[in-house]
């Protein structure tokens, strides 16, 4: 019988042993501290000082995290970045991802033709460049000159056109779904690929047990890929609190009209580096992001305690 | 129960041919069992008189209805798989009521069908277990349940044994033979394994490439395979064949004659002069005792021991094999020089189309 591994080491030079480790976890282990673990640390470090005029810096505790909750100078802003942001991931959730199931279950159903074609188109938006969707976009639905208002009227409903991205109360939840446009192929794909690992032979059961298509994916695919509908939740919660890019590309970091499209990601961006008359403040810009931090760390932990555990990975 | 006719099915993909003009009758109440080599064709004709696949030709009736445009649920079939296809999510239980609930059972006629099929397979204790938590041969039985609880006119399995290992097979085997005792049912069944066919069939019906060679019961296969492709295909070791030609004809006799065996008279009517033949007898059936109409002379090769009997590989004068089996005292050493004889009943003779050549040996 082979040596177990724990006998093996137990037998090791000290030394060796070490060495040993070394080379295999010390590269790991040194780039993700450096990358990862490093900035995570310094970004707390820092938002526990502040700085004076002069350029020197002084430990003040929590206070930075005090005026950010607490002054109402802060607090406001932050309260409708953070509410956006809810609203920003409800769009997502609601919208992206049950398009993206039922655009799997879609493509998966047997005898489909041009499956490849439509796989690539749906998963083309993600791969361009969010400058370039927002600015398309922006394009698009531009009420000067954009195709939105023409398109609409050549099928008669030039009525209800409107500059979604101009008005307060459309602009997010148009942003929103620009996001949901560009991304619909991530959870489609993923989705796409769990339905596949479903065998023939279990829709061939249930084929003779009197399920039609749509009862097939309802009560046999569908619960078979939850596990994967979860993880696609995670990361749609991971990316939209750290979304920035489209707003920005889109609306500039004063993430308009009058801030109503503004996310933790563009307040974070104008508090930290500043933005026109507003001076860039470092110290509160690290509470900013630590508190996004907690923020998805106190998300993935409900998370997982609370949905994960419950759910079951399918052997086939 | 019903009965299940098939008549000129054909099943092409493309330019593949996989099914070529299959006619089968198959009795209310009959064990048929299909047989033959790998992509042969038996799944595509299973899964085709399940619903599964489509026709590209031909009817195929259950119960004198034709069912060619019948969804699987509609046809009155039960299908085992061979990978088991339990719900992964659903105990035993919702495994076995769960296709009952689209087919509108009343949930108390479920429960009742539920309890019958767990007494009959010893399911009782495994209702609220998940597939995940059972044995392989205790998934086979629930995969079983839910075909039972459907009561289906017609039982389709395929290779529902080759996942499990060699003694639960035989155990299971025996359960369904019980079964289908017990429910009187029409059952098709898809095997590789020859000794599952044997057992279980009724009748069997030898595939090759998506032809039926033949259908019959299995002794019948047995002793008079009907072509060359079922001879060589039913027993093991396999049918030794030698290559033959007519030698001569006189009075209702052919004279066949060939390398490496003793000429002999075949009394057939059948045959001309200089016919080619192929002449087949099975390993179990050269003896060396008594002189037979059929003798056979060569050096054994090797000698494989198995206990009760023995197989002689022995090399025939024309540099050929052939493969006898021997059973205790007469077993040969290798290099001895040793004839095999074979009784006239035992000789079978195909000719140039592969075929049976009748003879009064048969009656
Ligand atoms: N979708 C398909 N397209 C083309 N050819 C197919 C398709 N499905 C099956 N075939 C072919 O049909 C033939 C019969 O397949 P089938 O599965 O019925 O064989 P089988 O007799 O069940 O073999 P096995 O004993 O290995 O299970 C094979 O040659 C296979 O390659
Ligand atoms: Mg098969």
């Amino acid at each position: 019988m082979p040596e177990s591994v724990s006998n093996i080491t137990a037998q090791m030079p000290r030394a060796k042993l070490a060495g040993l480790l070394l080379f295999f976890l010390g590269p790991a282990v040194a780039i993700y501290s450096l990358f990862s673990i490093y900035p995570l640390v310094a970004t707390m470090a820092l938002s526990t000082y502040t700085s004076d005029p002069s350029g020197g810096r002084h430990f003040v505790g929590l206070a930075n995290f005090q005026t950010l909750l607490g002054d109402a100078l802060w607090s406001k802003p932050f309260w409708n970045a953070f509410g956006n942001n809810l609203i920003f991931f409800a769009v997502h959730m609601c919208v992206q991802n049950p398009i993206g199931i039922a655009l799997a279950g879609l493509l998966s159903l047997p005898g489909l033709r041009l499956k490849g074609f439509y796989r690539t188109v749906m998963f083309l938006p993600t791969m361009l460049s969010v400058v370039i969707v927002g600015f398309s976009w922006n394009l698009i639905l531009s009420p000067l000159w954009g195709v939105a208002s023409g398109a609409l009227k050549a099928v008669g409903l030039g009525s209800l056109f409107a500059p979604w991205l101009g008005l307060e109360s459309s602009a997010l939840v148009t942003l929103s779904l620009i996001s949901v446009w560009q991304f619909v192929g991530i959870p489609m794909m993923l989705i796409y690929a769990a339905l596949l690992n479903i065998p023939d032979e279990l829709i061939d059961a249930a084929r003779v047990d009197g399920l039609g298509h749509f009862r097939i994916f309802f009560h046999i695919k569908l619960p078979l890929v939850l596990p994967t509908i979860s993880l696609v939740s995670v990361l749609t919660f991971v990316a939209n609190f750290n979304a920035f890019d489209l707003i920005y590309s889109v609306k500039g970091a004063l993430a308009g009209p009058n801030f109503a499209t503004d996310i933790l990601g563009t307040f974070f961006y104008r508090t930290f580096f500043g933005n026109q008359l507003q001076l860039g403040n470092p110290t509160m810009g690290s509470a900013v992001a630590t508190v996004m931090f907690f923020i998805i760390l106190v998300g993935l932990c409900l998370y997982l305690f609370l949905v994960q555990r419950r759910i079951r990975r399918f052997a086939f | 129960m019903a009965n299940l006719r098939i008549e000129h099915l054909n099943k092409r993909y493309g330019a593949t041919t996989v099914l070529n003009d299959v006619n089968l009758k198959i009795e209310d109440g009959e064990f048929v069992v299909l047989v033959g080599p790998s992509g042969c064709g038996k799944s595509t004709l299973l899964r085709m008189i399940a619903g599964l696949d489509g026709a590209s030709g031909g009817d195929i009736h259950i119960a004198g209805k034709p069912v060619n445009t019948l969804a699987p649920a509609e046809r009155g079939i039960a299908m085992v798989f061979q990978s088991y296809a339990l719900y992964p999510h659903m105990n035993v239980r919702k495994n076995m009521t769960f296709g009952l609930k689209f087919t509108g059972v009343p949930p108390a006629e479920r429960e009742r069908r539920v309890a019958e099929a767990a007494r009959m397979l010893r399911l009782e204790e495994l209702l609220e277990r998940y597939p995940r938590d059972l044995s392989g041969g205790q998934r086979q039985r629930v995969a079983i349940g839910r075909a039972i609880v459907r009561e289906p006119a017609v039982f389709l399995f395929d290779e529902p044994l080759s996942n499990l290992d060699a003694a639960l097979r035989v155990s299971t085997r025996v359960e369904i033979a019980n079964l289908h005792r017990l429910l009187k049912s029409t059952i098709v069944y898809v095997t590789h394994d020859q000794v599952e066919a044997m057992t279980l069939a009724d009748r069997i019906v030898v595939m090759n490439k998506g032809c039926i060679e033949q259908v019959g019961r299995p002794l019948d296969l047995y002793y008079a395979p009907a072509n060359l492709f079922v001879a060589g295909f039913i027993g093991s070791p396999a049918m030794n064949f030698f290559e033959a030609k007519v030698g001569s004809v006189e009075g209702g006799c052919a004279r066949v004659a060939g390398p490496g065996f003793r000429s002999f008279d075949l009394p057939t009517a059948s045959l001309r002069v200089g016919d080619t033949l192929t002449v087949g007898v099975r390993p179990e059936h050269l003896g060396r005792g008594e002189d037979g109409p059929f003798a056979v002379e060569g050096v054994v090769e090797l000698v494989e021991r198995l206990g009760e009997s023995s197989f002689a590989y022995v090399r025939r004068a024309d540099d050929r094999l052939f493969v006898a089996e021997v059973r205790g005292r007469q077993t040969p050493m290798p290099g001895e020089r040793a004839t095999f004889f074979a009784a006239a009943r035992d000789v079978h003779v195909f000719d140039a189309a592969s075929l049976r050549v009748s003879t009064q040996n048969d009656a």
